[in-house]
């Protein structure tokens, strides 16, 4: 019996190669079905996980022999992706044993990501366990490393702060557009400038709920051109004082030498808004928001500085929770190495069962000879069966006892192995 | 009943302590797994400060606020019951900490200064006494809130404008739910406090043991005027439309007006109120 989990992983990540190496290794679906069955039915793998995202291509499989098929598995990915990127050791990682599955758990946390805490690689180990699933290339190894990574990941979330507060500079303005109106379905936003900075901080806006975007640019051709996209409406820069009047949230990016929104403009604006609040970001370089209207009551302008101090701290904050985090994840795994030993004990104790029944039977048919007719045959038999169920079941405690310290328990199974003379299949 | 009351009546300011210590660690992000406990918790809380109002009644035989300390009690029970309320509604934790201190406060003042006298007074079992008497707390409740939102409102606005964007920033609710909430209370406040004060002078005028007091009554006196500021300070912000800071500002002003009037009416006069 051994306390290795024959579990193996052969991986790319953001970590080992470029954006240009990981473009070349990434797997398409088609890619991934062929590997996982490769692996499945050329292999003999028990099971196999195939994850491949922008930023890591990783090899999941369970194997009594890691090491002979880590090397065939990059022979056949180097094979297929017509490349050597697998055979360097530079580029390559190639782990087994309980590494794995802490591997896994840290990967579907995200505290193996390249944006710390991101949560969108849940969803794609999801995806690449539903894809091997649906091939039938998943054991029962692969298939509780996978739910113990689920769990571990839910924990994660809920008792930490790893993924909280946007690492994203785009991101940041809808978060704080959301600390001064919460709901933002029914706020109107003002492009000014109708550049690709504007465009892409209107489609956050969009993606969070908002309805009503409108664009104000120098040329008219080229603020029509991007309201009709928004299906916004669209105006000149000298319109902009009364457009302001109706704005919630302003997000500046013009290419102007000059200050596109000055104190003189806003402040009539906010009076006549009564100082209902308005959220300004100036996300150009030279700014185009004089400064100075931020002392204006109930306006609020952040510029870029602003908005990548807010990103720094999310950052910071999420790095705090990395210790955290890892204890969440050190615990599941531990748990996984518990669940890995006891299901070693149930092949271990069925050995048992069956050796202690045969003696038994053995026994009985011994006994049957020299019992006279009808003389308490079945009491016989019911009480030699409850005896083993006894015998085994403190077998069973035993091992329970030590299931969390591998060593003290290889060694009680090698003594029940020997004891009872039983089929060492490790 | 008595015993049993007193107990849980001195238990209780220590029970909102825990809970506010609770709040304390999801706000400091110390403990991010109470935050969907807070519920269940809060829950614990409620019903525990309805066992002692309810204890304490039947224990004394009186309502539970024949006392201006009871009344304090039952203004912390009505405040967290009203803010557990828009708690599970909203999802939002943030002005837990401020609202359940406040509280707290409340309940602390109405423990230490309690009474264990069983009441004699008629009009503390009139009917009509209780109903006057629900509805002007359940008033100053509504307005103390609207107060404590005001409060949250100016602390968030400075954290916007100074960039503070801390735990506080974080915990706190976004600038707008705030100025809703603050001015749905005060719009309720004046309602509830306006029906409960024609109530208790409609009382007052058609029982003539109560009537001889009436005029003079200083109790009277500052609630009246109270009630007139917030009619003439929302009459104001409805006219000229003011939002934002200003409001809140104005919010705060009017509760500092009302805790002064509580104070000349606790502390520094005799009134027909006072019962015992």
């Amino acid at each position: 019996m051994s306390d290795q989990i024959p579990l193996g992983l052969i991986g790319i990540s953001h970590k080992t190669a470029t954006v240009e190496v990981r473009e070349k290794v990434a797997l398409s679906e088609e890619e991934q079905t062929m590997t996982i069955k490769h692996i499945s039915e050329n292999l003999k793998a028990d099971g196999v996980m195939v994850l491949s995202t922008c930023n890591r291509t990783e090899i999941y499989f369970s194997h009594e022999d890691i090491h002979s098929v880590a090397g065939q598995i990059k022979t056949w990915l180097n094979k297929l992706k017509n490349c050597t990127h697998f055979s360097d050791t530079n580029k390559i990682y190639t782990i087994s044993d309980a590494e794995v599955v802490e591997h896994l758990f840290k990967v579907n946390s995200g505290l193996d990501s390249q944006i710390l805490g991101e949560q969108q690689i849940t969803g794609q180990v999801k995806d690449s366990y539903e894809l091997t699933h649906h091939l039938n290339g998943t054991d029962a190894l692969i298939n509780r490393m996978f739910n113990f990574a689920m769990q571990a990941k839910k924990k994660v979330h809920n008792e930490t702060f790893l993924s909280d507060g946007t690492v994203s500079i785009s991101f940041a303005g809808v978060e704080l557009a959301r600390k001064i109106f919460s709901d933002l379905t029914d706020k109107n936003v003002l492009l000014i400038g109708a550049g690709k900075t504007a465009e892409l901080a209107a489609y956050h806006f969009r993606e969070n709920g908002v309805k009503n975007i409108h664009v104000a640019n120098r040329t008219l051709e080229r603020a029509k051109a991007l309201a009709e996209k928004l299906n916004g409406k669209a105006f000149t820069l000298e319109q902009l004082e009364e457009v302001l009047e109706t704005a919630d949230i302003v997000i500046s990016a013009t290419s102007s030498e000059t200050y596109v929104v000055t104190s003189k403009v806003i402040r009539p604006v906010a009076k006549k808004r009564r100082y209902k609040p308005v959220f300004l970001i100036d996300l150009a370089i030279p700014r185009d928001i004089d400064p100075e209207i931020d002392k204006t009551n109930g306006i609020f302008l952040y510029n870029l500085d602003d908005l990548r101090e807010i990103v720094q701290s999310n950052l910071e904050k999420r790095k705090k929770e990395i210790p955290k985090s890892l204890k969440i994840i050190h615990e599941f795994v531990l748990e996984f190495r518990k669940w890995v030993s006891m299901n070693s004990m149930t092949v271990v104790i069925g050995k048992l069962k069956k050796k202690l029944d045969v003696l038994r039977l053995n026994e009985m048919d011994r006994l049957k000879a020299r019992l006279p007719q009808n003389g308490y045959k079945h009491e016989i038999e019911h009480l030699t069966e409850s005896i083993i169920n006894k015998v085994v079941r403190q077998h069973v405690k035993s091992l329970k006892e030590v299931a969390h310290d591998p060593e003290e328990y290889k060694r009680r199974v090698e003594m029940i192995l020997n004891i009872y003379e039983l089929e060492n299949d490790n | 009943m008595k015993v049993f009351s007193q107990i849980i009546s001195y238990s209780l300011p220590v029970l909102y302590l825990l809970v506010i210590y609770v709040y304390y660690l999801i706000f400091s992000e110390k403990n991010k797994s109470l935050v969907k406990k807070t519920t269940p918790i809060l829950l614990v809380l409620v019903i525990c400060h309805l066992i002692e109002i309810v204890t304490r009644s039947i224990a004394l035989n009186n309502m539970p606020f024949s006392s201006s300390h009871d009344s304090f009690a039952f203004i912390a029970f009505s405040i967290v019951l009203v803010y557990m309320i828009s708690e599970i509604g909203l999802n939002s934790r943030g002005a837990g900490l401020f609202i359940l201190s406040f509280s707290f406060i409340l309940e602390l003042l109405s423990a230490v200064n309690m009474s264990w006298e069983t009441e004699t007074n008629e009009l503390l079992i009139n009917k009509t006494f209780a109903i006057h008497a629900s509805l002007s707390v359940t008033g100053y409740t509504a307005l103390s809130l609207a107060a404590i939102y005001a409060l949250m409102y100016i602390i968030q606005n400075h954290n916007l404008k100074k960039r503070n964007l801390g735990k506080l920033f974080t915990q706190l609710p976004a600038l707008n739910y705030l100025e809703k909430m603050s001015l749905r209370s005060i719009v309720t406040g004046i309602v509830v406090l306006g029906i409960g004060l024609v109530l208790g002078h409609y009382q007052a005028l058609s029982n003539p043991l109560i009537g001889e007091f009436f005029p003079k009554d200083i109790k009277v006196i500052v609630s009246d005027t109270v009630w007139i500021i917030y009619v003439i300070g929302y009459l104001i912000i409805a006219l000229k439309q003011w939002r934002g800071a200003k409001l809140a500002y104005l919010s705060l002003y009017g509760f500092l007006i009302l805790i002064v009037g509580g104070w000349i009416i606790i502390y520094m006069s005799e009134s027909f109120h006072k019962f015992n």
